[in-house]
């Protein structure tokens, strides 16, 4: 089976982590992820501050490129599918002037939801070497993934299920908390700290409440802003990593190293010896 | 004239006891003119506060997702473009999400936005504005953004460059960099896309 991959331009850098582990991920996986030829920005939240129109046309070109391709799409940032399927569905309606020969009909998959399926999940639980035995994990999926309904398409979107299953699957304890699709302040930190700062901060606390040892995510803005604002004196320190990091580290098992892990700004390495998952 | 943008406890009688505002047709013209330009459904707003409720900023709102749709109602545009309501605002979705009568209240404050950008009022939340519109010019010179280059252009702004010295953000913001430069976080050179011309031609739009 093959599928677009559109990384999106935060794997580029910031999350550069998330895309090498996605690449040992489905490696092992049925699935080949071609990446969409020339990608562009989805145009992100700044896209849709400025104009409605530029919204829309800007992922257009990686609908047209996918849709040349002949595959449906699969985006790991939360962005960047919420961004793509609202392009699809305007497209759909066939308001806009789109520069590229585009029609709608490619699906855009988000990545937790494509390898929660139940055949993926079976696939997953084969594929594991190591299980994550006695990992206490709380999920955190962002706002962008879920919301709104209507656009994702999430229907338990006040309580979501992909990344827990897969977590499950893994053979870690998923534990259940009030703040899976709880705002993180996305970009807001940019110009207004204190916002960004209580949002983020509230969430380490209720995931530490919550008896976690460490949270898994989807989305790298998420990510960044949840593990930069553990450098805060008296915080918790609670590792943050994507789940297909915690995906990798089961199936390689043994030959997973410490080193996959130098990207994070809380360092992970105390739990992961702790729990006798690295050496 | 007092300003309707204060934050006040109880909003109903203040505004009654200042100068009378006179709404007249200008108010279902706007109302008129912003539904059709969302496709929100803005007048079946019954104030419930459901949004507001659920949104996780609106503590730092001046006026809160509730009264923006009260506000459009009202036809108060300039009001509305000048509060920090439509820059704070995350665009989270929770409102939407949540709203009883199915009112795209996160729409209705980005188009406020959209409309703050083309009008001539200025931004309540400078760096906030400077930043949305620096990230689409660096979308438009190559066509992906570079977070590195992304924050090297922000912070040449003079404006924003002016206001992080003041309150010593910046300084907070090089040593985090370095700290990601360190963890290779940050990606020193550019892709540059190949259809950049019909790129530039949509971010025009």
């Amino acid at each position: 089976m093959n599928l677009a991959f559109y990384p999106g331009c935060s794997l580029e850098g910031l999350a550069n982590d998330y895309e090498r582990s996605i690449t040992a991920v489905f490696d092992k996986l049925d699935v080949k992820l071609v990446e969409i030829d020339d990608w562009t920005c989805c145009g992100a939240t700044a896209a849709h501050s400025l104009s409605e129109t530029m919204a829309v046309l800007l992922p257009a070109k990686n609908l047209a490129a996918a849709e040349k391709m002949g595959l449906d799409i699969v985006s790991p940032c939360a962005n960047c599918f919420n961004r793509l399927t609202y392009s699809r569905k305007m497209i759909l309606k066939n308001i806009y002037d789109v520069p590229w020969k585009v029609t709608g009909k490619t699906k855009v998959y988000d990545m937790t939801r494509f390898l929660a399926q139940p055949d993926m999940i079976d696939q997953i639980k084969q594929k594991v070497l190591m299980p994550l035995e006695g990992l206490h994990l709380v999920s955190y999926y962002g706002c962008q993934m879920v919301r709104p309904p209507k656009i994702t398409g999430f229907t338990d979107y006040e309580n979501p299920q992909t990344l827990d299953k897969i977590a499950v699957a893994l053979g870690a304890i998923s534990l259940d908390w009030s703040y899976k699709a709880t705002c993180c302040g996305a970009s807001i930190g940019i110009g207004r700290r204190d916002i960004q700062f209580n949002l983020s901060t509230r969430l380490i606390k209720k995931a530490h409440q919550a008896g976690a040892e460490a949270i898994i995510v989807s989305c790298p803005l998420c990510q960044s802003n949840l593990d930069m604002v553990q450098n805060e004196k008296g915080m918790p320190k609670i590792p943050v990593f994507y789940f297909t990091e915690m995906m990798r580290l089961a199936f390689e098992g043994e030959k997973c190293s410490i080193q996959n892990f130098r990207m994070h700004l809380t360092d992970p390495g105390r739990l992961l010896r702790k729990k006798g998952l690295v050496k | 004239m007092k300003p309707a943008i204060e934050k006040t406890d109880l909003d109903v009688p203040n505004q009654l006891s200042g100068p009378r505002r006179i709404i007249g047709d200008r108010g279902d013209h706007f109302l008129r003119k912003v539904e059709g330009e969302t496709g929100a459904n803005i007048s079946a707003c019954y104030q419930c506060e459901r949004c507001t409720n659920a949104c996780p900023v609106s503590a730092y709102m001046d006026v809160n997702p509730h009264q923006v749709i009260r506000y459009v109602q009202l036809g108060w545009r300039e009001e509305l473009l000048r509060t920090t309501t439509i820059w704070v605002c995350l665009s989270c979705e929770m409102c939407t999400t949540y709203c009883p009568n199915d009112v795209d209240v996160a729409k209705t404050i980005n188009h406020m936005r959209n409309m703050a950008f083309r009008s001539t009022v200025a931004p309540a939340e400078k760096i906030l504005a400077v930043f949305h519109e620096t990230f689409v010019n660096e979308l438009q010179r190559f066509g992906r953004v570079n977070e590195f280059w992304l924050m090297g252009s922000l912070n040449r702004h003079p404006d924003v460059l002016k206001e992080k010295i003041k309150t010593g953000a910046l300084k907070e913001e090089l040593v985090l960099g370095f700290e990601m430069f360190r963890k290779g976080k940050l990606k020193l050179l550019p892709h540059r896309c190949n259809e950049m011309k019909k790129i530039r031609e949509i971010c025009r739009k």
